[in-house]
């Protein structure tokens, strides 16, 4: 299967090593990956900030630059949220362009449900964890995947996976808002990263790279000794497909 | 306090009131998990979610015919129904009714639409003395305070604050137990229920078929508002219709869940006319205010599915911006998720900066009894300001999108990033370190920057990533 | 704002109707513009029920109430009165009223032998629900028209026999509940009620006692109505 990596903006500046195990677990399971060179980033701090035309245009761009694939996987779960859900309405009076963007739509796959679905991958069975690990709940992946799902895919071969008090608890990033709100963005990242360390458990699973710039920076500014990773890259060094980060 | 600018600093403030966050944190969490729990118990949840929309916004998208229905049929048992356009017609209409028969001790149970149009205030200037009887309410009009909850007025409010409230204005022995106080209080109103003339309420909903309010209480308050006074006035919006008794259930099955997780209020009460010839009890006569204020403009526009709300409040628990401000904070009497939809429909301009303090994380929807999708109520809201945001934001907003439009453009500006900002080789950019200090101190005032690591996904792809098999 | 800018009219009929009528009529014409009613879809109530209606109504009745707070007293059909009277000697009543309803299980029979009883013990009996005796009761003892198994509701509507106060002003409230009152869900219950000719000015469905959790989030009973709802359920 020939699949289009559409890495998102976030993911590609601050997370390539997600990328990264995205691109060789997807090679390891059988797909032949390719990455549009000409994608960017889907417009979704501009639709959740009001700026709906601006949004629309880039979600048209992505329209046209994964128009040659019949399959596009993302690492990101809200970013598949506004690919699916919330983008297709912009470009509505545009006929063209919004079936473009329904088409997009019912093609793009947000990473850890197209294993499930549709290369019927057992993560749980093939995850390796050597200590206790926690999760957090991306709250854009509501339209995805539920906690229970993540909760799945963690739990197996006799993993510790601690939940936490309030799985589906945000973590306050939220765009734009963590910076024109910062003193209530930060109060609902001390909620999140308390209920986290809580659990005992050092190791994080977040599958959202907005989700880890607030979270990882938040612990680091408070000291708290938790990692943060991608379910990807864990799968990846389970597989020995990536060298395990340091 | 400037209720038209600066939401980031009064919400900043909120936050800093460390009593006010630990208070509403305990109560929130604790409903929120009642709630959780009732739901759990709930045989067919998704189904009575689902119904439940549907009833409400069946209702809205008729609401004219059932209107008419109730009118009629309240009318037709006896009922005086009045109508007010706006919030000053609303008070108007209830103090003409106590002026002219000469009430003069007005009792009042827990309403929203009475909060909205300020009537205690009208009342008071139109010569009658109106006693708030749900404990929370009375707490907050002995303290002069406001509520900050639409289902726990004081929830803001630690137990030696009531003591101290109670104590100083009802000159009774200061206590700290909230049975003891809640004994002071229920025997401060009984009194108060003896003497009173006027009973005054909202509605939780309206039965168009048989012309029936249905008041959902806890206390039993709401009961002595419509057993003792000789004339009871109730205050109803004109979307709490909905049209038949046989949807009652339905609502009913998930509304006291949703806000404290009781499988049913402790008071279900369906006033039908005012009290029949022979009753032993009951108010002599019945009127009905329908108030618009507002309503009708937003049931002509795109966000008319917020007028399904029933007022549970569960939102506003879920909500963890609420949980971390309060609801004054909001500076509306309609707060949180609900609220920061509602106010700026309501009241426009000075509410207008309210969609924007949420970090869109759902949880309100999640748990709304009747489906109203926040979130995207919330988007909406924000698009309809976007002319009026900080020029800065609005110019960085459109240079951002035209570069994305430029995937050159924007791997120059990922260069560029990593080339500009420092680095001290922690891999992070932290208070002390960068040199961006104001454009960047939003974020670094919470939390480190990360610095993005020297080679892009795409320079990974580009220099073997994709070659490799 | 001033109560004075809006001349309202207060009196009933027509008058204070126009500008209803006035606002349905703009309504119509500018918001609904929209043709034929599309009625809306009847309740799937089967498939939303609680309580199917061959479930064993006694106990769940009995389970429900306890949860919700009351105390259930479930006796043998002439167990009843020494139950109320224990109920009330435990609480050492002086003044107690008795509510007597001919479509309840306190029938006016039943009332004489309660007020008879209880008065031979010395404690005063009213069936007055007049103010004074109300404010002034310890207990109140009345029938109710129906209960609810789902949720442990007692219903009680006004009537010229029962008195809205009744089940609401004295701190205890004793209600007789026979077991062919029981239904199964709300749903059932609606349905019933919907088929009255004439709903009575007030029904109340009532699911506990008296609570409030205001102050603290601290469960506290007996804030304005009863503090203690007692329920002795006889079968029959
Ligand atoms: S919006 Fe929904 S959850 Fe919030 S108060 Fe209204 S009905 Fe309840």
């Amino acid at each position: 299967m020939e699949v289009a990596l559409f890495a998102t903006c976030l993911t590609d500046t601050f997370y390539p090593r997600v990328g990264q195990a995205v691109v060789r677990l997807l090679r390891h399971f059988g797909c032949r990956v390719c990455f549009p060179d000409g994608q960017t980033c889907c417009g979704q701090p501009a639709y959740n900030s009001g700026f709906h035309a601006e949004a629309a245009a880039l979600l048209h761009r992505m329209t046209r630059v994964f128009a040659p694939y019949a399959c596009v996987v993302t690492p990101s779960a809200s970013c598949a949220a506004m690919v699916k859900h919330h983008g297709p309405p912009l470009l509505a009076d545009n006929p063209p362009a919004h079936e473009a963007a329904l088409r997009l739509a019912d093609k793009t796959w947000e990473f850890n449900t197209f294993l499930r679905d549709q290369l019927n991958v057992d993560v749980a069975g093939l995850l390796r964890f050597e200590e206790p690990v926690t999760f957090h709940y991306p709250c854009h992946a509501r339209e995805l995947y539920s906690p229970a799902d993540l909760q799945g895919w963690l739990r197996g071969n006799g993993h510790d996976v601690r939940t936490p008090v309030h799985a589906d608890l945000c973590c306050g990033f939220g765009g734009v808002f963590a910076v024109e709100f910062p003193e209530v963005s930060g109060a609902m990242l001390d909620d999140k990263l308390t209920e986290l360390a809580a659990t005992g458990a050092t190791l994080v699973i977040c599958n959202e790279a907005a989700c880890a710039l607030q979270m990882m920076g938040g612990a680091r500014r408070r000291g708290l000794p938790l990692r943060f990773k991608h379910l990807a890259e864990c799968l990846a060094e389970s597989l020995g497909l990536l060298e395990p980060a340091a | 306090m400037n209720p038209t600018s600066g939401l980031r600093a009064r919400l900043a403030e909120a936050h800093r009131d460390q009593r006010v966050v630990d208070a509403v944190h305990l109560a929130t969490w604790r409903k929120v998990e009642a709630r959780a729990d009732a739901m759990a118990g709930l045989r067919h949840y998704a189904a009575l979610r689902d119904r439940a929309a549907q009833i409400r916004q069946h209702t809205l998208d008729h609401l004219p015919q059932y209107l008419e229905q109730f009118v009629e049929r309240a009318t037709a048992l006896g009922a005086t129904v009045h109508f007010a356009a706006n919030a000053d017609a609303a008070c108007a209409t209830v103090c003409d009714i106590a002026v002219s028969r000469g009430l003069k001790l007005a009792v009042k149970s827990k309403s929203m639409t009475t909060e909205e149009v300020h009537l205690n205030d009208a009342l008071l200037a139109a010569g009658v003395r109106v006693v708030e009887t749900d404990l929370g309410e009375f707490i907050v009009q002995i303290d002069r305070d406001r509520p900050s909850h639409i289902i726990t007025p004081i929830i803001h409010k630690d137990r030696r604050q009531v003591a101290r409230a109670m104590a100083r204005e009802l000159g009774c022995p200061y206590t700290e137990d909230p049975a003891e106080m809640t004994r002071i209080a229920r025997q401060h109103l009984r009194d108060i229920f003896r003497r009173c003339d006027l009973g005054i309420t909202g509605a939780n909903f309206a039965v168009a078929e048989t012309g029936t309010l249905c008041l959902v209480t806890n206390e039993g308050n709401g009961r002595m508002t419509v057993t003792r006074p000789r004339v009871h006035v109730a205050l109803v919006g004109i979307e709490k219709i909905i049209p038949r008794l046989i949807d009652l259930p339905v609502i009913l099955k998930l509304l006291a869940r949703s806000s404290t997780g009781q499988p049913l209020g402790a008071y279900t009460t369906l006033i039908t006319g005012p009290r029949r010839e022979g009753d032993v009890d009951g108010p002599e006569e019945l009127h009905i205010v329908l108030l618009d204020n507002g309503r009708s403009r937003i049931l002509s526009g795109p966000f008319r599915e917020v007028l399904r709300c029933v007022r549970c409040g569960a939102c506003l628990n879920a909500c963890p911006v609420y949980r971390n401000v309060g609801g004054h904070a909001y500076n509306s009497v309609y707060p949180g998720p609900i609220g920061s939809v509602l106010s700026p429909l309501l009241y426009g301009r000075p509410a207008e900066e309210l969609p924007r303090a949420s970090s869109l994380c759902g949880l309100c929807y999640q748990v709304c009894p009747v489906k109203i999708d926040i979130p995207r109520l919330l988007v909406q809201l924000r698009t309809a300001t976007r002319a009026r945001q900080p020029r800065g934001k609005r110019l960085l907003m459109r240079a951002w999108a035209w570069a994305m439009d430029r995937p050159w453009l924007y791997r120059l500006a990922q260069r560029l990033m990593r080339r500009l900002l420092p680095d001290d080789g922690t891999g992070w950019i932290n208070r002390d370190n960068h040199l961006f200090r104001r454009p960047l101190r939003a974020w670094t005032a919470q939390r480190d920057l990360l610095r993005p690591p020297p080679q892009s996904f795409r320079e990974l792809w580009k220099g073997g990533l994709g070659d490799e098999r | 704002m001033s109560a004075e800018s809006h001349p309202a009219p207060a009196r009933p009929g027509a008058a204070a109707l126009s500008p209803l009528r006035d606002f349905l009529q703009r309504l119509r014409r500018e918001t609904y513009r929209a043709g034929p009613h599309v009625p809306l879809p009847a309740s799937p109530t089967h498939l939303l029920r609680e309580v199917a209606p061959a479930e064993n109504l006694v106990s769940r009745f009995q389970t429900s109430a306890a949860m919700v707070g009351c105390r259930v007293h479930r006796v043998r059909r002439d167990e009843w009165l020494a139950t109320v009277r224990g109920i009330l000697r435990e609480r050492s009543a002086r003044t107690v009223l008795v509510e007597p309803h001919a479509e309840t299980a306190l029938t006016a029979e039943r009332a004489a032998q309660l007020s008879e009883a209880l008065e031979a013990e010395g404690v005063a009996t009213s069936a007055q629900c007049v103010d004074e005796s109300l404010f002034a009761a310890d207990a109140s003892v009345t029938g109710v028209i129906s209960a609810l198994a789902e949720t442990g509701t007692l219903v009680c509507v006004s009537s010229a026999a029962s008195a809205r106060g009744a089940s609401l002003i004295p701190p205890v409230h004793i209600a007789l509940v026979s077991s062919s009152q029981l239904v199964a869900d709300l749903f059932d219950f609606f349905e019933r009620l919907g088929a009255w000719a004439e709903l009575p000015a007030n029904v109340n469905l009532i699911t506990g006692p008296s609570k409030t959790a205001d102050i603290e989030g601290v469960l506290v009973t007996g804030v304005h109505g009863p503090g203690e709802v007692h329920i002795v359920l006889t079968a029959d």
